[in-house]
């Protein structure tokens, strides 16, 4: 090894405390800014996987305020619209509220074919698989009142372990039911999920199974469809018909809001306090006060080689020499460092999948996430060894050696 | 320039400005040491020792006049090329060692060699020479915390003739030493002027010191207030040089 890189590192193992705490504080950063970051582009991920020949109409007033049944046929009166269907958080749990995934009421014709895209039905009723299973779902869906199409995570995760044909209890959080119980849906179809925005462990069923159950007086609530999804044609002007289904509504019962899916998934995100701009600010805000403690370190290290550099340069090594000493120790501190967060967040990776995997789909620490840490750190180090660094390019030996000879 | 003139201060003068005050350390001195000699600087604390030696040896630039080192006009090499200079023709020895602590005795005496176009296996037996002309090749891998103040300014005086320089420059080298550490040490430095032809500049308060040079220089608020030859000293190696 040559002679800057040499001494460099016996300086990075020769203060084992001190530059101990600053890898670790390093490690640390690295990881919450991989790990963060990771959970920024999930969500974001779900956003951009977000349709654009979908729309979502919402009340005006608020996304709690629920529009009524009746603007259906309405909305699929609109040119260019195809299909559209009413979506609406039902918000029970299986058992346990531990056990909680998304439930939507959903209308019974047009469910299975808005989702084309979206998801492939992987399952069907008396074990059908392969293209004829969308098909025979749509029927037993439109046949069954309680059927019920799930994600194939509700299958495969044992906690559930759902079947095709399986009658599952849900306990209901909102719309409780005149006898106390659960409500029971029969699972006739699984599917996998196309888009990230579409978690695996979800269930759509119907929404007339809901609305009949209320009016009958079986279980409380109000009539009522939540939101629309609708579809319109490839090519056409979303914004348009947004407004154009919006003008139909001017005058009530309930003025409606129509956004893109993208906005409307967006508006979700934000709606929960804007998470990647509070996440994002968290990580800058991480990564700006390791900056300087990393800065501060190398400042102390700068300040117990003034002896050194004086040394040096009496021996005939270029000012510069004491530079690139504090250069290569800041950056390999901070190489160190980022590699062991790098490593944590790696190792950590399907344990925080296993554990955050609903709500953070596609976190994954990938080669982009890898070359930004790695990238991070190197800016880290050499900076803060530059900090510490460049003093010495204008440094008099004299004064070294007098003072501290 | 004269033959006999190795290191050579003409007219030198030298202020430090402390306090909007200035303090005039060096005032016009002329100064003549010739090739192999072995000379000692004395003189009252203050009196300008240290920033003579610095200004032979290329740390410090004069005010005025000019100094010249083996031909060379070292007061007007360019600040940038002082370092390379440094390098090849003057060795240090500090009254405080000034050994890097993380490094090995070994590692300390390559130092200076770094800057020499030597291959690797030249510049390691280079060191290893050095170390063996200071008596200290079993203590190659020993840190300086591991090693004596004598055995620490044996090696640092390993370092400064690694390089094989003209000049020995010494700011006090026995200052922090027993009697028997600084007897050694001035045993060393004789053999480096008698036996390796090294013309060394040393500074020291200590007579005993002195007695080894072959030349007694006496400085006093920046004149030069007395230049004997040693009779004692020179009458051994009379003729060498
Ligand atoms: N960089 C400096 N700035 C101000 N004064 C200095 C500086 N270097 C040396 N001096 C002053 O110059 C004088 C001579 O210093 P020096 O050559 O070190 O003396 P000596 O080595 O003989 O004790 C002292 O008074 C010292 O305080
Ligand atoms: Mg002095």
């Amino acid at each position: 090894m040559n002679f800057p890189v040499r001494l460099a590192f016996r300086h990075v193992f020769s203060n084992k405390t001190r530059n101990g705490l600053t890898i670790l504080a390093i490690t640390i950063a690295v990881f919450l800014l991989c790990f963060l970051l990771a959970v920024v582009r999930g969500i974001d991920a779900g956003v951009r996987s977000a349709s654009s020949t979908r729309l979502v109409t919402q009340s005006a007033v608020s996304l709690f305020v629920t529009l009524p049944m009746s603007y259906r046929p309405k909305i699929d009166a609109q040119e260019a619209v195809t299909v559209a269907s009413e979506f609406r958080w039902f918000g029970g749990y299986y058992q346990d509220p531990s056990n909680f995934f998304p439930q939507f009421a959903v209308n019974k014709d047009r469910f299975v074919d808005m989702y084309v895209k979206d998801f492939e039905i992987i399952e069907g009723p008396n074990g059908i698989t392969g293209p004829g299973a969308r098909d025979a779902v749509k029927k037993a869906f439109a046949t069954e009142k309680r059927a019920a199409i799930i994600g194939m995570g509700l299958r495969d995760d044992e906690k559930y372990n759902f079947q095709i044909g399986d009658t599952v209890p849900i306990i209901p959080a909102i719309y409780q039911r005149a006898d106390g119980g659960a409500w029971d849906y029969v699972i006739v179809g699984i599917f996998k999920p196309l888009k990230a925005r579409i978690p695996d462990k979800i269930m759509y069923f119907r929404s007339d199974y809901l609305n009949d159950s209320i009016e009958s007086g079986e279980a409380f609530g109000e009539v009522a469809a939540g939101v629309y999804y609708v579809n319109i044609d490839q090519g056409s002007q979303a914004e348009m018909i947004a407004t154009s289904i919006d003008q139909d509504f001017l005058n009530g019962p309930q003025r409606t809001q129509t956004v893109t899916e993208a906005a409307f998934a967006s508006f979700f995100v934000s709606a929960i306090g804007n998470l990647p701009l509070f996440l994002g600010t968290v990580g800058g805000a991480v990564l700006f006060s390791i900056f300087f403690s990393v800065v501060n370190a190398m400042l102390i290290a700068g300040r117990q080689r003034l002896k050194e550099a004086g040394i040096l340069q009496a021996l005939g090594f270029p000012p510069i020499t004491s530079c690139l000493l504090l250069i290569i120790e800041g950056l390999a501190v901070a190489l160190i460092g980022g590699a062991l967060g790098l490593a944590l967040a790696i190792s950590t990776q399907d344990l925080v999948v296993l554990n955050f995997g609903d709500s953070i789909r596609n976190y994954e620490i990938d080669s982009g996430l890898i070359l930004l840490a790695i990238g991070t750190s190197s800016v880290l180090g050499i900076t803060a060894g530059l900090c510490a660094g460049i003093p010495f390019l204008r440094y008099r030996p004299t004064e070294a050696l007098r003072s501290l000879g | 320039m004269s033959q006999d003139s190795y290191i050579q201060l003409k007219s030198v003068s030298k202020k430090y400005s402390r306090g909007g005050e200035d303090l005039i350390v060096l005032d016009q001195l002329d100064l003549n040491i010739p090739d192999g000699d072995y000379a000692a600087l004395m003189g009252p604390s203050g009196s300008g020792k240290t920033t003579i030696l610095n200004l032979v040896g290329g740390l410090d630039v004069p005010d005025s006049g000019t100094v010249t080192v083996a031909e060379t006009e070292v007061s007007s090499i360019p600040t940038r090329q002082l370092p390379a200079w440094r390098a090849r023709h003057v060795g240090f020895v500090f009254q405080s060692f000034n050994l890097l602590p993380v490094l090995t005795a070994h590692e300390n005496v390559m130092l200076p060699l770094q800057l020499t176009p030597l291959s690797a296996a030249e510049r390691k037996k280079q060191a290893d020479f050095a170390l063996e002309i200071v008596g200290l090749s079993d203590r190659a891998g020993h840190r300086p915390s591991q090693l004596s103040g004598g055995q620490e300014q044996r090696v640092a005086i390993a370092r400064a003739i690694a390089t094989d320089p003209d000049v020995i420059i010494a700011d006090e080298p026995t200052g922090d030493l027993d009697r028997n550490s600084a007897d050694e040490i001035l045993e060393l430095l004789n053999r480096l002027n008698e036996e390796l032809g090294k013309t060394i500049l040393m500074v020291t308060h200590d007579p005993a010191a002195a007695s080894n040079a072959r030349r007694i220089l006496k400085l006093d608020k920046g004149h030069l207030v007395s230049d004997e030859i040693n009779r004692q000293a020179s009458g051994q190696t009379q003729g060498e040089a």
